[in-house]
């Protein structure tokens, strides 16, 4: 009985809590569908008392927002593919090599997730001017190509196999790329999945580095939209903000919502929660 | 020819010595066992042969070629791990013909090969599960199948039969042994399992703390160990080997005095301390005392009932030995007449643990 009353308590809690991080969601939501007028005299109304699209339509008109929808998606999927083949590629190598210093490597590579983006900012902002990426998205994209992140999550799952199959492989002349391909993706698949969602959703919501190097709007990224209807820029329509919101969360929630299985999953393994 | 010659191979991890100047010559088709106590260095002996160690010093000879420098792959081996290492999200079938697509095996003969390794080991019907929906003993003839494929020139296992309970490890022990005389490759086969060892081999290697200790046919290796450890560790119960001086064509166990036969006293020559080692189904603990001079009391302590036959424990002073014995048993405090067969002692050197021979009849 005193267990279903804790239980009950925590149950409560966590239901307050994700109230909490639910309402600004709630409240971008609805408020995209009011006329700014109804928005400021009525601006916790759940349901709109007339709701119109016309938010929506102002912003599609106001700036190129398929093509910023499709930069932002294509940065997203550029870094997505690459650091996930990079994490592989150095997560196998971690797992299932043997050389001198691994450990040092790893642990050296892992305190890169600690330091801060301030930190390398610069530096890569000189590199990508240097290489005459800027303004480009390829410039946003390329810093991302590897991150510890993504070797220690699968690092993680690759532990969980054991050695002998690739031992096996290795007997029956079985190359590594093969090995990877074949044997060691397929197996940890839920987290190959999972981690490259991870890498999609925070590309899709970057918004520092993208702001350093994209200069025109026409390779601006969403995040970078968002902010220009905030700001003075866009005007102080908040309801057309919403809107923008709207559209900037909706394909890494939908995103989320579809593969939440996987991602939990691959957490709770790894030992991070 | 498919021998194998290890020549003073050693294999250390930084100072850790775990094969030490290991010298072996395995005949091309024969069934070589590998055992010993866990951490002896056996496992570690067939991953070299696999190419998944390196050799820290010393030659390797796989069929006359110098292999320490071959890749796993050019070694023409196959291998069943103990955990059977089948790839999980493969189908039977896959797990099988998979290694002969990749390495371009034409269609029909990897289809011929599978099918024919499929029907040999009993896996018919079950070509499309994965191997979470099988057996330990099916995922262990999995393993087999895919190792036969194959048709190497080298088959190594290792601890192939150990997560399998007692009755399916008989019967797989048969089955190992069919699947070597039809294909007659060179068996390595790695086990901590001295039943499984002497059923299964042709010749065991026995080793110890990386050091081979015994290299022979089972029934030698059984009947005329080499030394105190190949004794003990061959032989269900083990043979009972203890301390023992010997002067004048008698020894002494625990200070207790009994001849022993003139044939022996050649053969021990001026040894002072000795190991004297006899199995429990050659002692016969008597009430009377057949021949007072070539025995000597001992007092019983316990007794097991193994259902066919009794564990007499007993003590001569402070030294316990355990005897077989299948009719008239005696009681726990009961002083009986220790008589060893004296056709089967054994006598060992008392510092180098050697064995010391045998008359020269036997």
């Amino acid at each position: 009985m005193r267990i279903n009353m804790k239980q009950m308590g925590i149950h409560i809690l966590l239901g307050l809590i994700a109230l909490v991080l639910l309402f600004p969601i709630l409240f971008a939501f609805v408020n995209s569908f009011k006329t700014f007028e109804e928005a400021t005299n009525h601006i916790w109304r759940i349901i709109p008392i007339k709701p119109t699209l016309e938010n929506y339509k102002y912003v599609f008109s106001a700036l190129p927002f398929v093509k910023i929808t499709w930069n932002t998606f294509i940065i997203a999927a550029i870094v997505t593919i690459f650091k996930s083949v990079t994490s592989i590629l150095a997560a196998y190598a971690f797992v299932f090599f043997d050389f001198k210093g691994k450990r040092g490597v790893y642990f050296l590579l892992i305190s890169t997730m600690f330091i801060p983006f301030t930190v390398t900012m610069i530096p890569n902002y000189i590199t990508i001017s240097q290489l005459g990426l800027n303004d480009n998205i390829m410039g946003v994209a390329l810093p991302q190509f590897a991150d510890a992140l993504g070797i220690f999550l699968l690092r993680q799952s690759m532990r969980t196999i054991p050695r002998s199959l690739v031992e096996v492989a290795k007997i029956e002349k079985i190359g590594h790329a093969r090995v990877m391909k074949d044997i060691i993706v397929p197996i940890i698949k839920p987290s190959v999945v999972s981690t490259g969602i991870i890498f999609f959703i925070n590309s899709w919501n970057e918004y520092v580095w993208p702001v350093l190097i994209l200069k025109s709007k026409d390779n601006y990224t969403l995040s970078l939209a968002l902010q220009m209807f905030i700001s003075a820029e866009g005007g102080t329509d908040f309801t057309v903000a919403m809107a923008v919101s709207v559209i900037t969360m909706m394909v890494p929630l939908l995103m989320y919502i579809i593969f939440q299985r996987y991602i939990i999953n691959t957490f709770a393994l790894s030992g991070v929660k | 020819m498919k021998e194998i010659v290890f020549d003073q191979v050693c294999k250390s991890y930084d100072q850790n010595q775990v094969v030490k100047k290991l010298n072996m010559k395995i005949k091309a088709g024969e069934r070589l066992i590998l055992l010993g106590p866990s951490g002896c260095g056996k496992s570690t002996t067939l991953r070299m042969l696999a190419g998944l160690e390196d050799i820290t010093s010393g030659d390797l000879y796989m069929g006359g070629r110098r292999v320490n420098d071959v890749e796993s792959g050019d070694r023409n081996v196959s291998m069943v791990f103990q955990n059977y290492a089948l790839y999980p999200h493969m189908s039977v079938r896959d797990n099988i013909s998979y290694a002969l697509k990749v390495n371009r095996f034409p269609a029909n003969e990897i289809a011929e090969r599978t099918s024919e390794a499929i029907k040999m080991l009993d896996l018919v019907g079950l070509e499309e599960r994965k191997p979470k929906e099988l057996s330990g003993g099916q995922r262990q003839r999995v393993a087999l199948a895919r190792a036969i494929v194959k048709r190497s020139d080298y088959f190594l296992l290792d601890e192939p039969l150990s997560n399998l309970d007692a009755q399916l490890r008989a019967h797989a022990r048969k089955e190992l042994v069919k699947i070597h005389e039809k294909y007659h490759q060179t068996m390595i086969y790695v086990t901590h399992d001295q039943t499984e060892a002497m059923t299964v081999g042709q010749k065991i290697a026995l080793m110890d703390k990386g050091v081979l200790q015994a290299f022979d046919t089972p029934k030698k290796i059984y009947n005329k160990p080499a030394n105190v450890f190949t004794a003990r560790f061959i032989g269900s119960p083990p043979m009972n080997v203890v301390e023992a001086a010997y002067e004048d064509g008698k020894i002494f166990i625990d200070g207790k005095k009994m001849k022993v036969p003139d044939a022996w006293c050649k053969v021990i020559k001026k040894q002072n301390k000795i190991y004297f080692g006899i199995r429990p189904e050659d002692i016969c603990l008597s009430r009377k005392g057949n021949d007072k001079d070539y025995s000597v009391k001992a007092v019983v302590r316990y007794v097991e009932d193994y259902g066919d036959k009794y564990g007499v424990y007993f003590q001569i002073n402070g030294v316990e030995m355990l005897a077989l014995s299948d009719g008239d048993v005696p009681t726990p405090g009961e002083t009986v007449h220790f008589e060893p067969n004296f056709d089967k002692v054994h006598f060992f050197d008392g510092e180098t643990q050697k064995n010391l021979g045998y008359p020269k009849e036997k």
